[in-house]
């Protein structure tokens, strides 16, 4: 009930809110009216806590009334009737009360939320404030920044020193004066300076460019003229071969060869190349030329595109083919063999000429998939040689130039990388191909500036000119001194199959006048059967009886006396002796095991032999210790003890001068021949 | 016999020339330093090798401990003949005698002491030295060899004090009979000549190729090889290897061996000798071949013991000959290894 007035209450009241203070005094008329007006004004008056004490109070009250009224309802009687009737009106007084408390109490609470209120919006609105105010100083703080953080372009502009500005720039600009105290100012003189310079340099690089057209323009005219000249020039050389022919000196010879050169692989342009410098410079014996077809030098660079299209063209031959004839593994194989051997088409041919007019040809070829140089020799004489049968092997072309350089026997392939490749097609060794292909040796493949270092395999190996270059003189000067020592044996051996020790005249004052014994056979042996000879077994033991060498036997004969040589000859002949091994036939059969006098003689032909290399170049070397071994038989034989127990005179009388017949330890003959007094002493 | 298998590496013509010197090479003599511990010996080329004997025998030794420690150039001609006193070797070969420094020799670039020329008669030919043998108790040195001479040289002054006539063809070895001070030389006019060292003469003359049982007519008479004994000695060379009494001038024992010996010796009661034939012959003196022990060469001309008794462990007996190796026995029933120039 209390609630329901109050809400009804409530709406006026708040009415009245509007109402201005003045109205309050105004309206004093009603009591309601100015009860309004009071009530409000009585809740500022009173005190809150006494109020709630008088709540208190009354409801104290109330329910002691009510308590009362019960007890008079309870017991009756008539009294009752009007006692409890005043206590009504007591409580209904009461009842008010709690009313109006109710009420002080509802004003109370609006005046509070009121105020609450208007205090929370004036807060408010200062937060409001605040806020705009936050912003806007926010808003300016960046502002700053910015504006700060501004870097004018001219900064960016690279400047020249101050020291150099004011060397360089006009008065005018730089103003000294004013620039020096004020750094604005000195910025823009120096802006302005730099805009001058720009200018100026602007203009400067199109003077430039407009020069470097002209001449570029210059230049096309120029070329076209030199261009137009290449023809005239042909004609001209075309005119003047035939005075190129009367006058012998061959220009338009050698320029088709350099144009040839142009096709060789590399290692034979190498080859080419230094050969033919050194033959100008050094050799004018040498001469060098360019065998082969160029067009199928051409032919195996064809461009990609076209060896493409074949491919395929072939590929689709080649299974019609195969779908016919399947060719057996065999001929397969042999053809991958000749594929892996395929020579370049182009070949060197190196002509030595000799002072006795002999030539030493020789022919290098290129093995491309292999990537070695072969060389086949050949010899030609001025006159027709008759070969005697031991000199068979001395110019063949298998042998003349083996161990051109100790060990090179060209047997062997110096690529160490050649042995896979053989071992995919099955190849064992290029020995059994070298007839036909020539002869790998070390040295052609140094003088093609080919290098196959053993301890770093390499993959690719270029030419080099350098290693060319430091090759070719000694080899040169070998391969002169190897054909001529092998002419002069040839012509030696001639003289010895019949019998006669040649010897020359300047080396005649290594021997007596007389020599007896006499040199009856000379044949050359094969390598296994020198092995198998009982007296050889001490060089073969020496590692110098390899299957390089050449071999022979020579049998010296005086009288009943037999002697056997078996003679070493090494390819390097002779820089490298001949050795001979002695066995005697003579009352029994002496050895070096077995005579300390045939070990004698064996030293004095082999290890004493510089002194029989005669006049260089030591081609008589071979003679002369063969003719010295017939001198150390007649010493041997005449110088022998004679044995008293048998009877009969001795079968070799003395003829030869000897001072003493024994010496030393070993009782040795005197072998060594006095020149010129002609008598034999002991070394 | 040791074998080398041929060398595959390519023989240039420094290495060809070296390999026929080492096949001819003929090592003449042998002698062992007063301490023991090295070996030198001369060769036909005037070289001197020391070896090292103590590493050579010692349990670590390699390939390179059976070459020389060092080689030089010590003659012009032939070393024929070397002696030691305790402080130099003494080598002898092409008519001169040179004396080396045993501390030094070691030492690259060694040079001779000195060197000294006994008197020669003829100047057509230097005669060469072919035995040299030390007399402890005069303090000197007799060279024999090409000139038939035996000469004496003292060796604090160097001087020649005499020189012993007799042999009519050239001395090959000496031996020295040490009681009574007396010299044996044999020579190649087949005598065995003893000489009295005090009065310089010759006492007594063996002609050995005279005797019959030991003559060899188709070897020839020469004497190579001497070893005496005081009262005995044994001598070989032409005729077959002897054992003679001195006093009687007589032969007791002639040692079947047909090839000439070229150097015997006395060793404990064996007779060694070697030479034409790989082997050491060791003889009882009953004329007993006891054992052949074959070497490295095929022919031998000297032999030494190494007796010094300050390396004991060095006790070796070394052989030398037409070749470039020395044997080395370390007990005299094999040969232990073979040390080469």
């Amino acid at each position: 009930m209390s609630s329901e007035s109050s809400k009804k209450r409530k709406p006026k009241v708040i009415r009245s809110d509007g109402a201005p203070a003045e109205g309050k005094r105004n309206r004093s008329d009603t009591e309601q009216e100015g009860k309004y007006y009071s009530e409000e004004a009585e809740v500022d008056r009173r005190d809150p806590g006494r109020d709630y004490e008088l709540y208190k109070y009354t409801c104290q009250e109330l329910q002691r009334l009510m308590a009362e009224i019960q007890d008079l309802k309870s017991r009756g009687g008539k009294d009752a009737a009007v006692e409890i009737e005043d206590r009504r009106i007591q409580s209904c007084v009461h009842f008010m009360i709690l009313k109006k408390l109710n009420r002080l109490a509802h004003i109370r609470l609006k005046k509070g939320r009121d105020q609450t209120h208007e205090a929370k919006q004036k807060v408010d609105a200062y937060h409001l404030q605040l806020q705009n105010l936050l912003y806007e100083v926010m808003h300016l703080q960046k502002e700053i920044t910015k504006c700060l953080e501004f870097k004018s372009k001219h900064e960016e502009i690279d400047l020249v020193s101050l020291e150099e500005f004011y060397k360089e720039a006009p008065p005018d600009i730089s103003k000294a004066e004013v620039t020096m105290g004020d750094p604005h100012q000195q910025t823009l003189a120096r802006l302005d300076w730099e805009l001058e310079q720009r200018k100026r340099l602007a203009e400067k690089y199109r003077e430039c460019l407009s020069n470097k057209e002209k001449i570029l323009k210059e230049i096309e005219v120029k070329k076209e003229y030199l261009s137009s000249l290449q023809p005239r020039l042909n004609s001209i050389m075309q005119a003047s071969l035939p005075v190129q022919e009367y006058l012998f000196m061959p220009f338009d010879q050698a320029h088709k060869q350099y144009e040839t050169a142009r096709h060789l692989p590399p290692p034979l342009y190498v080859l080419f190349v230094q050969t033919t410098a050194y033959g100008q410079a050094c050799d004018k014996t040498l001469s060098v030329a360019i065998e082969g077809s160029v067009d199928e030098a051409k032919a195996l660079f064809k461009p990609p595109e076209d060896s493409q299209d074949d491919e395929s063209d072939s590929d689709a031959e080649e299974e019609q083919t195969t779908k016919r004839r399947r060719p057996t593994l065999g001929v397969q194989l042999d053809d991958k063999r000749k594929e892996m051997l395929k020579r370049h088409p182009l070949s060197v041919m190196l002509d030595l000429k000799c002072k006795d007019d002999s030539v030493l040809h020789l022919t290098f070829y290129y093995l491309m998939n292999l990537n070695i140089m072969t060389v086949k020799a050949k010899v030609t004489t001025a006159t027709e040689l008759i070969t005697p049968i031991s000199a068979g092997d001395l110019l063949s072309p298998d042998s003349v130039l083996s161990c051109l350089y100790p060990g090179d026997h060209g047997k062997k392939t110096p690529n160490p990388a050649n042995q896979y490749q053989f071992d995919k097609v099955g190849i064992l060794t290029l020995r059994d191909y070298v007839l036909d292909l020539g002869h790998p040796y070390l040295w052609v493949q140094k003088l093609g500036g080919l290098h196959f270092p053993k301890e770093q395999p390499q993959h690719t190996v270029i030419a080099d000119h350098s290693l060319s270059a430091s090759h070719m003189e000694t080899t040169m000067k070998l391969l002169k001194t190897r054909v001529q020592s092998r002419l002069a044996l040839h012509k030696q051996f001639a003289s010895l199959e019949h019998g006669i020790v040649p010897v020359t005249s300047d080396c005649q004052y290594l021997f007596p006048a007389k020599v007896v014994s006499r040199l009856v056979k000379w044949v050359s042996i094969a390598h296994e059967d020198y092995t198998e000879l009982h007296f050889t077994k001490d060089i073969v033991e020496a590692g110098l009886a390899g299957d390089t060498n050449l071999y022979y036997m020579a049998l010296v004969e005086r009288g009943t006396a037999k002697l056997q040589a078996a003679v070493v000859l090494n390819p390097g002949y002779s820089s490298i002796p001949p050795v001979f091994q002695l066995c005697l036939n003579w009352k029994g059969e002496k050895t070096n095991n077995n005579d300390d006098n045939i070990r004698a003689m064996e030293s004095e032909v082999n290890v004493c032999y510089k002194e029989l290399c005669g006049p260089r170049p030591s081609h008589q070397l071979l003679t002369n210790q063969l003719q010295r071994l017939c001198v150390l038989l007649d010493v041997y034989l005449e110088t022998e003890s004679h044995d008293d127990s048998v009877e009969g005179p001795k079968e070799f009388p003395q003829e030869k001068m000897c001072l003493r017949l024994f010496r030393g330890p070993s009782r040795m003959k005197p072998f060594k021949y006095n020149h010129p007094q002609g008598f034999f002493s002991h070394r | 016999m040791e074998r080398a298998m041929p060398q595959a590496v390519p023989l240039g013509q420094m290495e060809v020339f070296q390999a026929l010197q080492r096949l001819h090479m003929i090592i003449f003599s042998q002698n062992v330093s007063p301490c023991g511990k090295f070996l030198a010996a001369g060769n036909n080329y005037g070289q001197i090798a020391i070896f090292s004997l103590s590493a050579a025998l010692s349990s670590e030794a390699k390939e390179e401990s059976k070459k020389p420690m060092v080689t030089f150039q010590a003659h012009d001609g032939p070393v024929y003949s070397m002696v030691s006193t305790d402080r130099h070797l003494l080598s002898a070969g092409d008519g001169e005698v040179k004396a080396w420094l045993w501390a030094e020799i070691l030492k690259k670039g060694c040079k001779e002491l000195w060197r000294r020329q006994p008197p020669y008669r003829t100047s057509l030919e230097v005669p060469e030295i072919n035995a040299l043998l030390l007399v402890p108790k005069e303090n000197s040195l007799i060279l024999a060899g090409g000139d038939c001479q035996l000469h004496t040289m003292d060796l604090e002054t160097g001087t020649f004090t005499r020189a012993l006539w007799g042999h009519t063809d050239y001395i090959h070895c000496l031996a020295l009979r040490e009681r009574s001070p007396e010299v044996l030389s044999g020579g190649e006019d087949g005598a065995v000549r003893l000489w009295d060292l005090r009065t310089a003469k010759e006492v007594q003359t063996i002609e050995v190729y005279k005797h019959e049982e030991c003559s060899r007519p188709h070897n020839g008479r020469w004497i190579g090889c001497l070893a005496t004994d005081s009262d005995w000695m044994v001598c070989g060379g032409g005729p077959a290897l002897t054992l003679w009494h001195l006093r009687s001038s007589t032969p007791t024992t002639i040692f079947p061996m047909r090839a000439p010996q070229k150097h015997v010796t006395f060793y404990q009661d064996l007779i060694l000798s070697a030479g034409q034939g790989r082997c050491v012959n060791q003889w009882q003196l009953s004329g007993e071949l006891k054992a052949q022990v074959p070497g490295s060469s095929p022919g031998l001309l000297s032999l030494s013991l190494n007796q010094q008794p300050a390396a004991p462990e060095c006790k070796v007996l070394t052989a030398a000959g037409n070749s470039c190796r020395v044997d080395v026995f370390t007990n005299l029933g094999y040969r232990a290894f073979s040390l080469s120039f």
